[in-house]
């Protein structure tokens, strides 16, 4: 059960008890408003934050040192939350009762964290030249390399045409035409700023929480504190259907169909979400994977997913290029029919076990119990234990799944297909 | 190693370990304070058994067979495993490599239903010309789906550059035409050879006892069926099949694979001295990774492996790269110093260190616990014997074996190259 607690304004502990595992963890997570003119700064930042910080700034060293600690693993990374923008420090690693020498490993793993968090390695008040040039560099590349990954390439072209100039469409990694622009001083200015402004949840699995909290307390001191307000949840209007085809050197074509449900979700639907999810394509007993791709064998792979911050649902697909208009439409017909024709008991109770299941077993890992949390802190209502929610889940009937299930438009399909279709279609 | 420390490891991988009469090999570590239960079913049977003879029938497979049985298993005269176990709540799965097979479940309820399913579905296999036709559909475009992965292909052409005539050459799928040869006595005679329970382990991790699953497997009346298998691998010359492969993708950069064939080795030190190697050679510890980073001349995904199987072992180096011919040879360089000069003491130790780490963490979870169990069936050796392995090693271990091994005359260099008219 999770322990919240704020300390200072906009800033909050979170404590999960982890005895049974093998290891701990402590993340700092910075939400603030996403913004399309520094979203290139907030790429660039994790990658520089990652190379080291005050104590141990050199990104080669500070690897050495993580395998000096029994291999402990740091990331630095950022995430799209809706509008919000999140920049996420974590550490894991093993507890002190195996260390072979005796070590406190827990204190060292808190000192890199808020060491990379609060204390970053600067030259004259601001972050390394040849750092920042280097990770602009390595910023620019992944961004070229997109096109290599299709099924990736294609959710993201489709995203850009559902969220068009929205808060929510911000590119996580940023912008290419405007990475130029980001220097040492106006990288060191988005770091500050985020300190300013942003939500901080510190949790502990595992982690003496009294230490971090000391640490963090100590290190907030030296900030001038403005926590800003976030939009927790948005919609994106319905829309006529808009479809766009690309041509690609590619083999299999990738098919991505989201739609908006029109108006933000509250924290208590989420559990018919869950629901419908695995009803239409979500699982292995989804309409989508049972009658598209088993039964039709129309695709490889046909999912659904929802994003509760922004209400939207995403089916993507990997399909023959000649049957790309046939698997469009199977889905629709997919859809029509859990909103207009017969779901029987058994789908539903199959589903809802398997969602159950899914929560029972939260607690089974670090990552699982910190994913779950954080994301009910982020839903904005009242967290609720894996317990509490599949109370709730089991009292969600036929007819909330199908009143969820008809609250989706249809927004947008994308399909990034073969060249010289006519040539080679089957 | 302290003596508390040394109880606390001990635990961390203590496992019970029984063979039953029929030959299974069951494993089970009970994890308390845990919900769930990972279980895994899984046979000495992959991608690269492509010839055998089963009690004195000879037999000969096109690609593709072990994965496409795979997917058969989960299909029996009463239904599909995946309805069955919709009913228990579990989240089931299955995965194939190049030797062996796994089938396996999580579940936090209705256990011994679950396994009463996972140790029915592979023993009563159930094909037909219909049923199979269905499935060479569906293969069929998860081939072509990893046809798009530059990471998959580079790999498939390394393994086809480094060998002349070994199993491994070809895709674990296979390609669309060499599973439209599949038959239904194909697959019954793979059944017949290996999926008999002397090949097979049951590895279970989490909510359970033992009691519970050898109650299982009773309950599932698995039969002996003492099968003489003589697995046939096909003569290998030590030179690679070829020195330099390229082509074309769409891609915004070229991909570099070099790869290095070796004489297949043995034992848990050989397996660790070659995992610690590509960590040595260019690991986010050496300058050199660091020389590759900052100039730009690699992404943070560039890295070596290590594979051994039955007849084959190499070693990988693969990453994207704009200057792949620049790469290759500070590569080749690289190896060479740490031939001459010995492997950097510091940064072994620190290997040896995060080494002893990640065993740990395999055994954190679940789902890692019983794939560490399972692994160690097929390795033939305990999570002990690594631990033990690994605490002796020593740099002078490692600076012998290098003497041998990463040659450039057995190497081979495959590239993508980004497909330029494309981009008009």
């Amino acid at each position: 059960m999770l322990q919240r607690e704020q300390i200072a304004p906009g800033v909050h502990l979170n404590t999960i008890p982890a005895d049974k595992f093998n290891r701990c963890r402590i993340s700092l997570h910075f939400r603030f408003p996403a913004s399309k003119e520094k979203a290139t700064n907030h790429a660039v930042l994790p990658l520089v934050l990652e190379r080291g910080y005050a104590d141990c700034p050199d990104m080669t060293q500070l690897s050495r040192k993580l395998a000096r600690l029994y291999g402990a693993a740091l990331s630095v990374e950022t995430s799209m939350q809706g509008a919000s923008r999140i920049l996420s420090i974590s550490i894991t690693g093993i507890k002190d009762q195996y260390a072979l020498a005796g070590e406190n490993l827990t204190a060292e793993y808190a000192a890199i964290a808020l060491g990379v968090a609060f204390d970053p390695y600067f030259e004259n008040g601001c972050f390394s030249e040849e750092a920042v040039t280097i990770e602009k560099d390595t910023l620019a590349r992944q961004l070229q390399s997109e096109i290599n990954d299709k099924r990736l390439y294609c959710v993201r072209q489709a995203r850009r045409k559902f969220f068009g100039d929205s808060p929510a469409g911000v590119e996580r990694d940023g912008y290419l035409a405007d990475l130029p622009a980001v220097t040492p001083k106006t990288l060191t200015e988005a770091y500050q700023e985020l300190l300013q402004t942003a939500q901080l949840d510190v949790i502990c699995l595992g982690a003496d929480q009294s230490v971090v909290c000391d640490m963090i307390l100590q290190k907030l001191q030296k900030i001038d504190r403005k926590p800003a307000e976030l939009t927790l949840r948005m919609a994106m209007p319905a829309q006529e259907v808009q479809r766009f085809e690309e041509k690609l050197d590619l083999v299999q074509a990738k098919l991505c169909m989201l739609f908006t449900w029109n108006q933000c979700v509250e924290p208590e639907q989420m559990n018919a979400f869950r629901l419908a999810m695995s009803l239409y394509g979500g699982s292995v007993t989804s309409r989508l994977f049972l009658n598209v791709r088993e039964k039709q064998s129309l695709c490889y792979y046909c999912g659904s997913r929802f994003v509760s911050p922004t209400a939207f649902m995403m089916v993507d697909s990997g399909v023959e290029p000649a049957n790309a208009q046939k698997a469009e439409a199977a889905i629709l017909h997919e859809l029509n029919q859990l909103i207009t024709g017969p779901i029987t008991k058994e789908e539903l109770e199959d589903c809802r076990r398997g969602i159950l299941s899914g929560m029972a077993s939260v607690g089974d890992s670090l990552a699982s119990l910190e994913n779950w949390y954080y994301n009910e802190i982020l839903r904005g209502g009242q967290v609720q234990t894996p317990e509490q929610s599949a109370e709730d889940l089991r009292k969600v009937t036929e007819e909330d799944v199908r009143r969820i299930l008809a609250g989706f438009h249809h927004s947008v399909s994308y399909l990034v297909t073969k060249k010289e279709e006519a040539d080679h279609a089957e | 190693m302290q003596n508390n420390t040394m109880q606390a490891v001990q635990a961390a991988v203590a496992c019970d370990k029984i063979q039953l009469e029929n030959g299974l090999t069951v494993l089970v570590r009970s994890m308390p304070g845990y919900s769930g239960v990972h279980a895994i079913y899984g046979t000495k049977f992959g991608a690269i058994d492509m010839e055998f003879e089963v009690n004195g029938k000879h037999v000969t497979l096109p690609a593709g067979v072990a994965h496409f049985l795979e997917h058969k298993m989960f299909e029996s005269e009463d239904g599909d495993a995946f309805s069955k176990y919709a009913k228990t709540g579990a989240s089931a799965n299955a995965y194939t490599s190049f030797d062996k097979t796994c089938y396996l479940f999580t579940a936090t309820q209705q256990i011994d239903e679950s396994l009463d399913i996972l140790l029915g579905m592979v023993n009563k296999p159930y094909f037909t010309e219909a049923t199979i036709e269905k499935e060479q559909g569906i293969i069929g475009q998860e081939i072509k789906m990893y046809d798009d992965s530059p990471e998959w292909r580079i790999m498939t052409a390394l393994f086809g550059s480094l060998y002349h005539n070994h199993p491994i050459r070809n895709d674990i799928a296979g390609t669309v035409e060499s599973i439209a040869q599949i038959t239904p006595e194909m697959l019954y005679d793979c059944c017949k050879a290996f999926y008999n329970p002397g090949n097979m382990v049951l590895a279970v991790a989490g909510n359970i006892t033992t009691e519970q699953v050898l109650a299982a497997c009773e309950r599932a009346n698995l039969p002996a069926q003492p099968a003489t298998v003589k697995r046939i691998q096909p003569q290998e010359p030590e030179t690679v099949a070829r020195e330099r492969y390229e082509f074309k993708m769409q891609l915004s950069k070229p991909c570099l694979g070099l790869g290095f064939k070796e004489t297949p080795i043995e034992g848990a030190k050989a397996e660790i001295i070659c995992d610690m190697l590509t960590e040595l050679i260019c690991g986010g510890m050496t300058e050199f990774y660091r020389t590759l980073y900052d100039q730009g001349l690699v992404n943070p995904g560039f890295g070596g492996e290590f594979l051994v199987l039955d007849g084959c072992c190499c070693f990988l180096f693969t990453g994207e790269t704009s200057e792949p011919e620049t790469v290759r040879e500070m590569l080749l360089q690289r190896i060479e110093t740490l031939r001459q000069n010995g492997v950097d003491e510091e940064i072994f130790t620190l290997c040896k260190n995060q080494s002893y780490g990640e065993m740990l963490q395999e055994m954190e979870n679940i789902e890692d616990s019983a794939t560490a169990l399972a692994g160690s069936f097929f390795r033939g050796r305990s999570l002990t014997e690594d631990i033990e392995a690994l605490a002796s090693l020593t740099k002078e271990e490692v600076d012998a074996a290098l003497q041998g091994m990463l040659q450039p005359q057995r190497s081979t260099t495959v590239i993508i190259w980004p497909n330029k008219e494309e981009d008009a």
